[in-house]
């Protein structure tokens, strides 16, 4: 499907926001799902890069990614301006899925794992939910999208590796602290970031009783179910499930992360 | 313009078919287009027994390719015959069985099963998959073996045409043409993934959990080419190219090298309707070639 650039924006050095309208409304999508996209025409860089989708209008003809330069594919992406064609089929996978009756939900994002939670969390909010968004980063210029947090009606908290701003340390301290604090367990905690700090937060939780679910980033070729290269392992069991189709969201006692 | 092609007997409606390992059980592809518009696919290898695979990781890509060690998970032989069959059965495309073993038994009772199954237009057997150290590569890298598991599997396989899906890890594939053709093997595949690895420089070590695995895409096609050429001229049986075919000029060249058809395989990652789109932009070409059909061109680089 390809899609049209309608801005595209610097947050911090190496990661940026861009938005995009498709020819055709992508259908409905879920927080959590992810697109696959081309990084040009050449056949090299050969495969397509997963994205979660971040923010996005219900239908599907307006959606938002948030980048991390990481390589060559990422870099070209990177170089798009307004008004440039770009390649991408999905949205693909199961995304969070929060059960009616959770009223208390900790958001746990590291780096561009905010995206899923874009519109996610305004949802949740407005679902009458108590959200608590906790957003951690190395350095305070690396905290992605803080801005929109704020205004997303969300409680917010931030952690930096170094200190640079809220809390001194890793988010996952963060989130041991915060859960000190609330005076009842949270029903749910929603992760989305590097896999050390998934692995963290869902130790957290179940330690903590608390329903807990991650999303997967495992590298894969095609992203709907044809290559069998993104598989995760089952917990306790000789068995893998494809991360692409069964995941990236997973309730985290079901997979190793 | 006539695409149709005879594959040693399985009608195929154009030379472009789904390649083994890359197109699931067909199905997958449904959501992207009527897979009646293809001339079929090949199945995910399938074995008697069903199969978990390798750890991850488990792919990575490569300059203009890709590496694979998935280590032939599959969902054996029953889920395929009882969930996916009635399925495909509905379907106007040839469906083609790719399978292993590992032993020369499972070969030969699995090759029987596949060519009792209504619904399967032909077998492909894969005696090169190099990712798992008791299967494919002993047999598809022995001459000896080669044969043997050939003539096991012919012996049985008495109403559907058998081809034998390559290994191009070996020093001369010509002979392993001519030694699969003089066992009785209706046609060929060629090529089946060749071996390759990376290392991850920062951890210092493999990125593959296999540590080895399959290479593919369009980084290999000089190589298939190469090897559709030698093999075009060691046999009579039909040969399909395989080996990063990623637009209708790439068909074609393969074609021109000597296969009767050809297998998209890779290239489905990246765009899963390529091989409809190839089945429209092929007639195209062809007529800016001079050609009134895909058959008249195979093997035409050979000279008269």
């Amino acid at each position: 499907m390809q899609c049209t650039v309608t801005s595209i924006q610097s947050l911090a050095a190496g990661f940026f926001h861009l938005s995009l309208t498709p020819e055709k409304p992508l259908g409905p999508i879920t927080p959590g799902q992810f697109v696959m996209i081309r990084c040009g025409e050449s056949t090299d860089p050969l495969l397509r890069r997963p994205m979660s989708v971040a923010d996005f209008e219900a239908d599907g003809s307006r959606l938002g990614l948030l980048v991390q330069i990481a390589g060559r594919g990422t870099g070209t992406i990177s170089r798009l301006d307004k008004g440039d064609q770009l390649d991408l089929i999905g949205p693909f996978g199961q995304g969070y899925s929060v059960p009616p009756e959770a009223r208390t939900i900790v958001i746990v994002a590291g780096g561009t794992g905010v995206a899923p939670f874009m519109t996610l969390t305004p949802t949740l909010v407005s679902q009458g939910k108590d959200v608590h968004v906790l957003l951690g980063a190395r350095t305070k210029e690396l905290l992605l999208m803080e801005e929109w947090f704020l205004h997303a009606g969300a409680s917010l908290h931030v952690a930096t590796d170094d200190g640079s701003k809220g809390f001194d340390g890793l988010v996952t301290a963060l989130m041991m602290e915060r859960l000190d604090h609330m005076e009842e367990p949270p029903d749910m905690a929603l992760a989305c970031g590097p896999a050390g700090m998934m692995r963290a937060v869902a130790a957290l939780a179940e330690h903590n009783n608390i329903p807990c679910q991650v999303s997967l980033e495992n590298s894969m070729a095609c992203g709907f179910g044809a290559c069998l290269g993104c598989v995760a392992h089952v917990r306790g069991e000789k068995r893998y499930v494809t991360v692409c189709r069964k995941g990236p969201v997973f309730d985290s006692r079901e997979v190793l992360i | 313009m006539d695409l149709n092609v005879d594959f040693a007997g399985i009608k195929l409606k154009n030379p472009l078919v789904g390649a083994s390992g890359t197109f699931g059980y067909g199905l997958t592809y449904e959501k992207f287009f009527d897979l009646s518009l293809i001339g079929g696919f090949c199945t995910k290898g399938l074995s008697m027994k069903p199969r978990e695979g390798n750890p991850t990781p488990r792919i990575c890509e490569t300059p203009s390719g890709m590496l694979n060690a998935i280590g032939l998970q599959n969902v054996g032989y029953e889920k395929f015959a009882t969930k996916k069959m009635p399925k495909l059965r509905k379907i106007s495309t040839a469906v083609i069985a790719n399978f292993f073993g590992e032993t020369m038994e499972e070969y030969i009772e699995l090759a029987a099963k596949l060519d009792a199954l209504e619904g399967i237009h032909g077998l492909e057997m894969n005696i090169s998959c190099p990712n798992v150290e008791k299967g494919g590569a002993a047999f598809g890298t022995d001459i000896r073996v080669t044969e043997a598991v050939v003539k096991g599997c012919r012996a049985v396989v008495k109403n559907k045409p058998l081809i034998v899906k390559l290994s191009p890890n070996v020093a001369d594939i010509a002979e392993f043409a001519r030694a699969c053709e003089g066992s009785g093997a209706d046609g060929l595949s060629v090529i089946n993934t060749l071996v390759g690895m990376a290392i991850d420089i920062k951890n210092r070590k493999p990125i593959l959990a296999n540590v080895t695995g399959g290479l593919s895409g369009p980084a290999i096609r000089p190589v298939a080419v190469r090897m559709v050429w030698q093999c075009y001229k060691a046999v009579k049986i039909p040969i399909f190219g395989i080996g990063g075919v990623a637009s209708a000029k790439d068909v074609v060249e393969f074609i021109m090298a000597g296969a009767s058809a050809v297998q998209v395989g890779t290239m489905n990652f990246v765009s899963p309707d390529i091989i409809p789109q190839l089945a429209e932009e092929l007639p195209e070409l062809l007529v800016r070639l001079g050609a009134a059909s895909v058959s008249e061109l195979v093997g035409v680089a050979h000279g008269g």
